[in-house]
């Protein structure tokens, strides 16, 4: 009888912490998202002192919602922003799965320095050559162009050892099956590696959206034009203009943080799977 | 003859799939890697070490360099053991983790800047939540967070803490998941309380994940531009000026690209340091 006690505030314990950490993680999500239903002047009057109201509005409005899109063009933002992460998407995982294959079923010189490459760019974040980077795609003249943002994100490393990682499970004696009937490295990559391969298609899917949306410092330096600026920087001017209502920065925010959630939580088993199995194994 | 020249095409077939991938990290990757040194190594247009000879006769730069390890030293042992924590509890099989687990991952799905702006608002001197909330309930005096020079360093921790455990506590979560659970049992047999299994035998046979974590959280954490360029602008009286913003002012603020390379020079070199050690921790352990 003790021990089911014991087991029981054991469990309750659990619970309590559970619930501790949710409300840390969850809260600046969703005191932004409130506030974005509510006008300045409403959010002020009841700041202090701190009540339920201070948190949770009373008059409920989409005011904001319709300024950031009427005045600032905050749709056009959003419309860039699927643009870029519709093209990267499929080049990454085209140009990463293709190299991918050739790690996992080829042997050939130079392999393992290639493959040190790779590892070393996927080691090094982006954000450290962004400046250097901006020269060369300066240089190429495709500073605010779509061009500009995409080419530099197409050689994912990360991508790029998902693929490898979940290639290295497929039994090369598939492959040697095709060889035999006479079929080419194509059949064998598209009739046999790829459909198997639809989880990693998935978390690799997701993470370039995720990664893509959220990107920051090198939309920030080649994409400043408002006919390519991304949501991240469009959210940041905001900041940067100082003019703007706080109901319009927190619905801007809003914006911004809902469409990945909702995108990554219908797949978020994939995704784990991938991080976890992907990255390292522990 | 025919034969040979089908191995031929054998034999160039992987080159042939690796080429995209590689053309485009050689172009975008590797070129402004070393073009970055090239530039750093420049002055006024000519081979010459004064881009290094200003940049390290300058207090700023120290300064700088100082801002951001004392950061790293804070930010990333403080991440490590939450993530850790987290990602044990998170591996406790009570009804309804699942949901937790995804939860808790949902801060990691928010952008820098977006999480930035909102914990800038949310602690804002004037009309800000946190301080509404002190001062109410605890009767204390209104805070400066980012615009206390004494503070605003830890709000960034604190705010990149919050976006950052999730992600790493899910690659602990996959280490924790990899323990053959025989070991707990044996562990038990043998009379071992929660807290001594937890130090001799969780803690080591994730060390592998440590290391990745450390590594990895550490390189993004010195990369970090957002909150500084958004909230702080590197202040107040130079508190929060991260290496990385030093860079981008240097570059895009004073139109000093060499020296913007230089410095950017010196955080490749900290990153390669820290991806050296990890390569050899890795190997001991092996």
């Amino acid at each position: 009888m003790k021990r089911f006690d014991k087991k029981r505030l054991g469990k309750a314990g659990i619970y309590l912490l559970l619930v501790i950490v949710l409300i840390i993680s969850l809260f600046p999500i969703i005191y932004p998202l409130l506030s974005s239903f509510r006008t300045d002047n409403e959010l002020f009057e009841n700041m202090a002192p701190f009540n339920w109201h201070t948190i949770v509005p009373i008059e409920w409005t989409w005011e904001n919602y319709i300024a950031i899109f009427k005045e600032y063009q905050f749709g056009s933002y959003l419309k860039n922003t699927l643009i870029m992460i519709a093209l990267i998407i499929p080049g990454t995982i085209v140009i990463c799965s293709l190299a991918a294959f050739a790690f996992s079923f080829y042997d050939f010189k130079m392999k393992k320095q290639l493959f040190a490459l790779f590892l070393l760019t996927f080691m090094i974040p982006g954000e450290a050559i962004a400046l250097p980077l901006y020269s060369l795609v300066n240089s190429m003249g495709l500073i605010n162009t779509y061009a500009g943002l995409v080419l530099p994100a197409l050689a994912n490393g990360l991508v790029l050892f998902l693929f490898v990682q979940f290639f290295s499970d497929t039994p090369k004696a598939l492959l040697e099956s095709v060889e035999i009937d006479g079929g080419g490295w194509w059949t064998s990559f598209s009739r046999i590696v790829l459909p198997l391969s639809k989880p990693i298609l998935i978390t690799a899917g997701l993470m370039v959206f995720v990664n893509q949306w959220n990107d920051y410092l090198w939309p920030l330096l080649a994409a400043r034009a408002q006919e390519v600026k991304v949501v991240t920087v469009a959210v940041a001017n905001f900041k940067e203009q100082n003019v703007i209502h706080w109901g319009y920065i927190y619905a801007a925010s809003t914006v911004s943080a809902l469409i990945p959630i909702f995108i990554f939580l219908p797949f978020q088993k994939y995704f784990v799977q991938g991080i976890t199995s992907g990255g390292v194994k522990g | 003859m025919k034969q040979s020249s089908a191995k031929m095409k054998k034999r160039a077939l992987p080159y042939c799939l690796l080429l995209p991938a590689l053309a485009f990290v050689l172009v975008f990757k590797i070129y402004p890697l070393i073009y970055c040194f090239i530039q750093g190594f420049h002055y006024k247009g000519s081979w010459s070490l004064e881009t290094f000879r200003v940049l390290f006769s300058n207090k700023g730069f120290w300064h700088s360099l100082w801002v951001t390890i004392k950061m790293n030293l804070v930010m990333t042992p403080l991440q490590i053991v939450l993530s850790f924590l987290m990602a044990l509890l998170v591996n406790q099989a009570v009804r309804g983790i699942g949901a937790f687990r995804s939860l808790y991952y949902l801060p990691v799905t928010i952008s820098m800047p977006v999480a930035a702006i909102c914990w800038s608002l949310m602690l804002s001197v004037n009309n800000g939540l946190a301080n509404s909330f002190i001062g109410s309930w605890f009767g204390i005096a209104p805070q400066g967070f980012f615009t206390d020079a004494n503070q605003a360093l830890w709000c960034i921790v604190a705010l990149s803490t919050w976006k950052g455990c999730g992600y790493w506590m899910m690659f602990y979560l996959a280490g924790l998941k990899g323990i053959d659970t025989s070991v707990y049992e044996a562990a038990k047999i043998d009379g071992a309380n929660a807290l001594q299994t937890l130090w001799d035998i969780t803690i080591p046979l994730v060390k592998k994940t440590t290391l990745f974590v450390m590594v990895a959280d550490t390189s993004i954490n010195i990369l970090l531009f957002a909150p500084t360029q958004l909230i702080t602008s590197g202040g107040p009286s130079d508190s929060t000026n991260v290496l990385m913003y030093e860079a981008y002012k240097q570059a895009f603020k004073y139109g000093s690209y060499e020296k913007g390379a230089a410095t950017t020079c010196v955080l490749v070199v900290l990153i390669l340091i820290i991806v050296f050690f990890q390569f050899k921790l890795t190997n001991q352990e092996d």
